[in-house]
């Protein structure tokens, strides 16, 4: 009677067993270096705001950007005042912003007012 | 002495064309000017002045005194003024011509082939130059692509330099006597003031003459209009045509502030016709610039100040940020911009304190020197902040790009200017408010009349020399009829 129909005639792992357990140990490394560093992606500690902050596709260009925002209000008001205006997102409020004459001049940069509060709570936050 | 029926003092464009546009009537045309065929040292002495208030360029550098006058030097822009350049605006004091845009329409022809500056295309210049790109696209707004078109002579890319160019046409003509080195050193009245009686003229090298004519047209230019009309003052105390202390205010230039803004076009290059002059195949040179349309001007109170495109630049930093967050957020690909500084044809608002006045100091010919108060205004950059930040709305509307408005202090660092002498001989109906009337006719003096661009009352970002020479066949057309 065979018990152990894996383990090869010399008593070790079996070659498919092998290439397994690497690519398990292989996707819980990545998994952890995505989830705890910051190789993969950028990881910022939680704020209260990160439901408006997700709209940003970079948020660290944003945060040098919102750093030159000037007479933005405190975080709290600003995160307000953002999930009205991101009905239905950011690329529409962006839109939205630019057409109706919604601008604001980042050091200089004329952008749409939501990207710069948006910026601003990034850098704020 | 010498009796012709039309003197013209000052063989620059404007006394160039209009010799030439009267050449075929049997007018006696003598057309007076102060240098050679080229440059002179000495003669171009006579045009140093002095200045106080913001920087400008020294008198005698910014024009040329021998035949062709300032075209000796033009870099050949030519687009033709805007209807609303020739509208009183309530908002802009002292603004408006004494007749509508479409006075002039049958002239530009004319001046378009007098400045050699190819078929009339301008702002159709984007259809003519489709296969080489299409121009940058903006969304809905005030300001679009607008183009100049350039002189040049045949079979080269350099402007039309009157002198040289037209030379042998008014030699040719035969009621046309040009005479050079001839300065202009006094316009006489009868002793009523009504009527210029003769004019004293002088050599450098001492011979002095008389000229008697009929009609009397001063075409020297904005600063030395002033000049000779202020110093010719046996008559009148303050001058011809001086009786309401307008001579020599008003002067204007087109400033032109380099590096007010940076343009970034998300999608890569833009169009080469934006950067630089472009000659098409057996056509035009065409350049593109970004101007503000008349509504918007209406609707927004602003100048006609229009926006060129300079060199390729490098983003700093924060300027990449800028991008890459606002095109994503736009969901625009900003992968291969190309990033541009942009800098701006400015007009300035009329202002009578912007003035040429006379000094102590003679010249070689005992003419007083002119001085120079210099000054813009705060409004001057504000309204053209204005157009720019329309410019970078119409961009994020279109999604193609993005702007950057430089500090208003930075401009006046970079500034240069587009040596057009503006304004100084304004024209308006009403004597109180200009020194010409409609007909360039200096008020008062029944035979004198200016040509050139200083009787613009206001001045567009439209260089001036292709409106002034349109302007100037008018005044061909008005002495046809009171003078022949």
């Amino acid at each position: 009677m065979t018990f152990f129909k894996a383990q090869n005639p010399q008593g070790g792992p079996s070659r498919r067993n092998l290439i397994a357990g690497i690519g398990a140990a292989g996707a819980a490394i990545a998994a952890g270096l995505y989830r705890f560093t910051d190789l993969f992606v950028k990881h910022y500690p939680p704020t209260p705001y990160d439901d408006v902050l997700v709209a940003l596709s970079d948020r660290e260009q944003a945060v040098k950007l919102g750093a030159l925002v000037s007479d933005a209000p405190a975080p709290p008001a600003l995160a307000a005042k953002l999930r009205l205006a991101f009905k239905p997102d950011l690329t529409a409020a962006a839109k939205a912003d630019a057409a109706s004459g919604r601008l604001t001049e980042v050091g200089g940069w004329v952008v749409p007012e939501s990207v710069a509060l948006l910026s601003a709570l990034a850098a704020k936050a | 002495m010498l009796s012709p029926d039309l003197a013209i003092i000052g063989g620059g464009p404007a006394g160039i064309s209009l010799a030439l546009a009267l050449a075929d009537t049997k007018l006696n045309i003598l057309l007076l000017e102060s240098g050679g065929m080229n440059f002179d040292p000495q003669n171009q002495k006579l045009y140093t002045g002095s200045q106080s208030g913001q920087h400008y360029i020294a008198l005698d550098a910014g024009r040329l005194r021998f035949l062709g006058g300032s075209t000796n030097h033009w870099g050949g822009w030519c687009r033709p003024m805007d209807e609303i350049d020739f509208e009183q605006r309530d908002w802009m004091p002292h603004s408006g011509w004494p007749f509508p845009r479409k006075a002039l329409d049958s002239y530009y022809p004319r001046a378009q082939k007098l400045v050699e500056a190819g078929p009339w295309l301008y702002d159709k210049a984007g259809v003519a130059t489709a296969s080489l790109g299409a121009p940058l696209k903006l969304g809905d707004g005030g300001v679009y692509t607008s183009w100049f078109q350039f002189s040049k002579t045949r079979d080269s890319n350099l402007p039309t330099y009157f002198g040289h160019r037209y030379e042998d046409d008014l030699k040719r003509a035969p009621r046309v006597k040009p005479l050079l080195h001839a300065n202009v050193t006094g316009i006489r009245l009868t002793k009523d003031g009504q009527r210029v009686d003769h004019m004293d003229v002088v050599t450098l090298n001492g011979k002095h003459f008389t000229v008697k004519p009929r009609v009397t047209v001063l075409a020297c230019g904005g600063m030395e209009n002033v000049r000779l009309l202020l110093a010719s003052n046996d008559v009148m105390a303050n001058g011809i045509g001086n009786q309401n202390d307008l001579v020599g205010r008003f002067f204007a230039d087109n400033p032109i502030p380099r590096d007010v803004a940076t343009l970034v076009s998300f999608a890569g290059p833009l169009a080469p016709y934006y950067g630089e002059n472009l000659a098409m195949t057996n056509g035009p040179i065409v350049q593109a610039t970004f101007a503000p349309n008349n509504a918007f001007r209406r609707a927004r109170k602003v100048s006609a100040s229009l926006t060129t495109v300079e060199q390729p630049v490098e983003l700093d930093e924060t300027g990449k940020a800028a991008v890459i967050t606002t095109a994503l957020a736009l969901g625009a690909d900003a992968s291969n911009a190309k990033v541009y500084s942009l800098g701006c044809g400015m007009e300035l608002l009329p202002d009578p304190e912007r003035r040429l006045t006379l000094t102590d100091e003679k010249d070689a010919l005992g003419l007083p020197r002119l001085k120079l108060s210099m000054r813009i205004a705060n409004a001057d950059f504000s309204l053209y902040h204005d157009t720019l930040k329309e410019l970078g709305r119409q961009l994020l509307t279109a999604g193609t790009g993005m702007l950057k408005i430089t500090r208003r202090e930075n401009w006046s660092e970079n500034m240069d200017w587009g040596n057009h002498h503006l304004g100084t001989t304004r024209m308006h109906a009403d004597p109180k408010q200009g020194v010409v009337n409609a007909d360039s006719q200096v008020h008062g003096v029944s035979n004198l009349y200016v040509a050139g661009s200083s009787v613009f009352p206001t001045y567009s970002a439209s260089n001036p020399t292709l409106n002034l020479i349109a302007l100037t066949l008018r005044l061909a057309d008005h002495l046809k009829k009171v003078v022949a």
